[in-house]
C-alpha cells in the first residue's frame, strides 16, 4: 500500500509561513473560506443594486448611493447597471461558489476525509490558492479603472466584449482575472484528483469514499478537462482586446474574418461542464449529510455514483443548448436536445435516492440538514425548469428572458448556496474547533429558503410573460410596465433575503470567538474527519488509520447492540 | 494489509516517509494530469483556428503573404533535437552517469534558445512583409498560435536552465533531485510535440 507510511513534516512556525504562505491543506482552505465569503458578500450587494433599480428606475439608491455614483447623485446609470449584473455573475461563479465549494471545502475534505495527512502536492496548492489571490486582486482593481469594471455580462460574448463593444481597460483586467481564476482551479484539480488516486488510507477503496469526496473528484476531473477551453478563449480574447487580433470581429467576404458564435463554443464548451463543476461537489455533501442526519445508510450508493459519473459524461456532450438561437443547424440542435434531455435521467435518480435515503429515518434537523433539505428542494425546482429551456421551441421564446435567470439562480444560487452553508455548518467545528449556534442556525436557514424561492420564482414569472434578463428600466417598454408591481415584490424579497445572510455573518464571526468547545465527533458519525481532534492537529493523523467500512454505517442493529450507539467509525471493528 | 490491533492508537505520530518510488509516481499523475489539462487548452486553440479556417474562401487571404516553410521546419527539428538531447542526459543519469545531467539540460535550453532565435526572425520578417496581428484572420490565427507557443518554449527554457544551476549547485543527483527534471522533460516533449502538430497545420496546410 502506498500510503501505509506518510510524511509528517514538522508545523511551521512564524506567522507568515503558517498562516498566509502556508502549505497546510487545512490552513489553506481556511483562506479560501475568508476570501470566498468576502466576495460572496460583495456579489451579494451588487445584487442588492440590480435589484434597486429593477424595483424603482431612475431613483436614486439610498444612503450610499451618493457615494458610490456621485456624477449621477445615486441614480445607477445603464452602463453602471451592466458592469452591475456582469460583475456579480463573474464574481458569484468565479470568486464566491468557487473557491468556497471546491477551494474550501475540497482543500479541508479531501485528505481528511480519505484518511491522509496532505493533500499530494502542499506547494501546487499554496501556488493555488495565490493565483485565485492575484485574479481577485485584478478583478476589484477593475472597478477603478476609467470606464469602469467590465460591462459585457458574465459570459462577455463578443462583439459586445471586443475593443470595439467595450473600450475600457476593465474588461482586459476581466479576462486575465478570469484566467488566472481558471489557473487556480486547474492546480487545485491536478491536486485532488492525485491525492485521491494516491493517498487513500489503506482499506479505503473507491467505493469506500464518502460521497462528498466523489463529488470533489469528480468535479475536479471535469476542472482539469475544460477550464483550460475556457483559458483558451480568454487568451483569444485578450489578444482580440490588446494585439487587435480579429478572432471574434467578424470581416469582409474578401478577407475573411473571425467569427464571434466561434467565442460562444469555446465559452459554453466550458460553461456547461462548469454548471456541475459547481454543482457536484453539492450533490456529494448533501448525499453524505441526508444520510447522516437522517441516520440511515445512503440509499443506493453505488447507484449515485454511477449517476454523478453519467452526469460528468453527458455534461461534455450538451453544451450547445446554450446557443439555440445563435442559427445553428437544426438537426444539430436536436442532437443537442436530446442528450440535455437524456441528463435528467442520472439527475432523477440521484433525486429519487435523497427521497429513499430519508425516507423512515430518524431525522435530526440540525442547520446543516435543513440547508440540505433545502438544496433537494431547490435543485427539483431548478432542475424541472431546466427542461423547458432543454426544448427548442420553448427555448426559442425563454432565451434571455428572466426564466432563465430564475432557472440557473434555482442551481447555482440557491441549491448550491444552500450547499455551501450546509458544509460550513456541518464542518464549522472541525475546522475551527467550536460550534456555530444552532438557534440562529435555523432562523437563517428559514429567512433564506423563503425569501429566495420568492426571488427566483418572481424571476421564473416575469421572464414567462417576457422580460428580458439584463433590462435596464423595466418601465421602458409598455408591455412591461404592469410588471413593475411584481418586480417591486421580488425586490423586496431579495431584500430581505440579503438581510437575513446578516445573521449568517453574526453567527460566523460569534462562534469563531465565542461559540462552544466542539468535542471530536459532534454529530456522530463515522468518517475519518470525525476521529481526530477538533481541530485536527497539523498532521491530521497520529497513525494513518486503516479503514474497514463505509461511509455510512449508521443504525446497523448489530453495532447498537453490541455498542450502544447507532454509528460506527470507518477505522472501527465490526462487533 | 497489516494485521492490527482494535486498541486505539497509541499518542504517538508515525513518522516514516513515503518510499521515492511512490513519490515518482505521484508526480508522474500529477504532471499527467496536467499535461491533459493543456493539451485540453492548445486543443480549443486549434479548434478556433479550424472554425476560422473553413468558413474562409481563401487560405492565405488574396495578396497575404505565404508563410515560410524552411525556417520553421528546422526548428521543428530543433526543438525534437533537443527533446532528444534531454531525453539521453536523463536515461544516462538514471543508469548511473549522473554527471551527464546538467550539460543535457543546458544543451535542450539552449537549442530552446535558438527555436526562439529562428522564431523571432520569422515574425520580422512577416512584418516586414506586410502581414501583421490585426491584417484579418490569417494574420491573427499566424501571430497568436505561434506566439501563444513560443511563451511556452520560454517558460521551458527558464526551467531547463533553472534545473541546471540547482543540479550543479546541490551536485546531488538523488532520485527526489532528479524528479523535477523528469518532470520538466515531460512538459517539454508536450511543448515540442504542440509545435510539430502547429508546424503542420499552421505553416504547411
Amino acid at each position: 500500500m502506498p500510503s501505509d507510511v506518510d510524511e509528517t513534516h514538522a508545523a511551521p512556525r512564524g506567522f507568515l509561513r503558517r498562516y498566509v504562505f502556508s502549505t497546510d491543506h487545512k490552513v489553506i482552505a481556511k483562506q479560501f473560506l475568508f476570501l470566498g465569503l468576502a466576495f460572496l458578500a460583495v456579489g451579494g450587494f451588487l445584487a442588492m443594486l440590480i435589484r434597486w433599480q429593477l424595483a424603482n428606475p431612475g431613483v436614486p439608491f439610498p444612503l450610499v448611493g451618493k457615494l458610490l455614483y456621485g456624477p449621477s447623485g445615486g441614480v445607477i446609470s445603464p452602463a453602471a447597471y451592466t458592469a452591475l449584473f456582469t460583475m456579480h455573475g463573474t464574481i458569484m461563479i468565479f470568486f464566491a461558489i468557487t473557491p468556497i465549494l471546491i477551494g474550501a471545502f475540497g482543500n479541508f475534505c479531501i485528505p481528511l476525509l480519505i484518511g491522509a495527512r496532505d493533500m499530494v502536492f502542499p506547494r501546487l496548492n499554496l501556488l493555488s490558492f495565490w493565483s485565485m489571490f492575484v485574479a481577485t486582486a485584478v478583478l476589484t482593481t477593475s472597478f477603478f479603472v476609467p470606464l469602469g469594471a467590465a460591462q459585457a455580462g458574465w459570459t462577455a460574448y463578443p462583439t459586445l466584449s471586443t475593443a470595439i463593444g467595450t473600450p475600457g481597460l476593465g474588461q482586459t483586467l476581466w479576462t486575465i482575472a478570469v484566467y488566472f481564476n481558471g489557473a487556480s482551479s486547474i492546480m487545485g484539480a491536478v491536486n485532488y484528483i492525485t491525492t485521491v488516486i494516491r493517498l487513500r488510507a489503506p482499506g479505503m477503496g473507491y467505493f469506500q469514499m464518502p460521497l462528498t469526496v466523489w463529488g470533489l473528484w469528480l468535479t475536479s476531473i471535469l476542472n482539469a478537462l475544460f477550464v483550460p477551453v475556457l483559458a483558451a478563449g480568454m487568451v483569444l480574447l485578450f489578444f482580440d482586446r490588446v494585439f487587435g487580433t480579429q478572432f471574434f470581429i467578424a470581416g469582409s467576404a474578401i478577407r475573411g474574418g473571425g467569427d464571434p458564435i466561434l467565442y460562444q463554443h469555446l465559452f459554453w464548451l466550458f460553461g456547461h461542464p462548469e454548471v456541475y463543476i459547481l454543482i457536484l461537489p453539492a450533490w456529494g455533501i448533501v448525499s453524505d449529510l441526508l444520510s447522516f442526519f437522517a441516520r440511515k445508510p445512503a440509499f443506493g450508493y453505488r447507484v449515485t455514483v454511477g449517476s454523478m459519473i453519467a452526469v460528468v459524461i453527458l455534461s461534455s456532450l450538451v453544451y450547445g443548448h446554450h446557443m439555440f438561437v445563435t442559427g445553428m443547424s437544426p438537426m444539430l440542435g436536436e442532437s443537442f436536445m436530446l442528450l440535455t434531455m437524456i441528463i435528467s435521467v442520472p439527475a432523477v435518480i440521484l433525486f429519487f435516492n435523497w427521497l429513499a435515503t430519508i425516507w423512515r429515518g430518524a431525522m435530526r434537523t440540525t442547520p446543516a440538514m435543513l440547508f440540505a433539505l433545502g438544496l433537494v428542494f431547490t435543485f427539483g425546482l431548478g432542475g424541472l425548469t431546466g427542461l423547458f429551456l432543454a426544448d427548442i421551441e420553448a427555448d426559442v421564446y425563454l432565451h434571455d428572458t428572466f426564466f432563465v435567470v430564475g432557472h440557473f439562480h434555482l442551481i447555482m444560487a440557491a441549491a448550491v448556496l444552500l450547499a455551501s452553508f450546509a458544509a460550513i455548518d456541518y464542518w464549522f467545528p472541525k475546522m475551527f474547533g467550536r460550534m456555530m449556534n444552532p438557534v440562529l442556525g435555523k432562523l437563517h436557514f428559514w429567512l433564506t429558503i423563503v425569501s429566495l424561492n420568492l426571488v427566483f420564482c418572481g424571476q421564473l414569472l416575469i421572464g414567462y410573460a417576457g422580460m428580458q434578463r439584463r433590462l435596464y428600466d423595466p418601465s421602458a417598454y409598455e408591455f412591461l410596465k404592469p410588471l413593475l408591481k411584481m418586480n417591486r415584490g421580488i425586490s423586496h424579497a431579495a431584500f430581505v433575503l440579503g438581510a437575513a445572510q446578516l445573521l449568517f455573518v453574526v453567527n460566523f464571526f460569534w462562534s469563531l470567538a465565542r461559540g462552544r468547545k466542539a468535542e471530536a465527533n459532534p454529530w456522530q458519525v463515522g468518517t475519518l474527519e470525525w476521529t481526530v481532534p477538533s481541530p485536527p492537529p497539523h498532521h491530521n493523523f497520529d497513525r494513518i488509520p486503516v479503514v474497514r467500512q463505509g461511509p455510512h454505517e449508521l443504525g446497523n442493529p448489530r453495532v447498537i447492540e453490541a455498542l450502544g450507539r447507532d454509528w460506527l467509525a470507518q477505522d472501527e471493528e465490526m462487533p | 494489509m497489516t494485521a492490527t490491533t482494535t486498541t486505539p492508537a497509541p499518542a504517538r505520530v508515525d513518522a516514516g516517509e513515503r518510499s521515492a518510488a511512490a513519490r515518482d509516481l505521484d508526480a508522474t499523475i500529477g504532471m499527467t494530469v496536467l499535461l491533459g489539462a493543456w493539451v485540453m487548452l492548445f486543443a480549443a486553440l486549434f479548434l478556433a483556428y479550424g472554425v476560422v479556417r473553413v468558413q474562409a474562401n481563401e487560405w492565405p487571404p488574396f495578396g497575404a503573404p505565404r508563410l515560410p516553410l524552411a525556417v520553421p521546419g528546422l526548428n521543428t527539428l530543433l526543438l525534437l533535437a533537443s527533446s532528444a538531447v534531454l531525453r539521453r542526459g536523463l536515461a544516462r543519469a538514471r543508469g548511473g552517469d549522473q554527471r551527464a545531467l546538467p550539460p543535457a539540460a543546458v544543451a535542450a535550453a539552449l537549442l530552446g534558445v535558438a527555436f526562439l532565435g529562428a522564431q523571432l526572425a520569422i515574425w520580422r520578417a512577416m512584418l516586414a512583409r506586410g502581414l501583421f496581428p490585426g491584417s484579418g484572420v490569417y494574420g491573427s490565427v499566424f501571430y497568436a498560435l505561434t506566439g501563444f507557443h513560443a511563451l511556452h518554449v520560454l517558460g521551458g527554457v527558464v526551467a531547463l536552465a533553472g534545473q541546471a544551476v540547482r543540479a550543479r549547485v546541490t551536485r546531488k543527483h538523488e532520485p527526489a533531485t532528479l524528479r523535477p527534471l523528469r518532470m520538466t522533460a515531460l512538459y517539454w516533449d508536450f511543448v515540442a510535440i504542440v509545435w510539430v502538430v502547429m508546424y503542420l497545420t499552421v505553416y504547411c496546410l
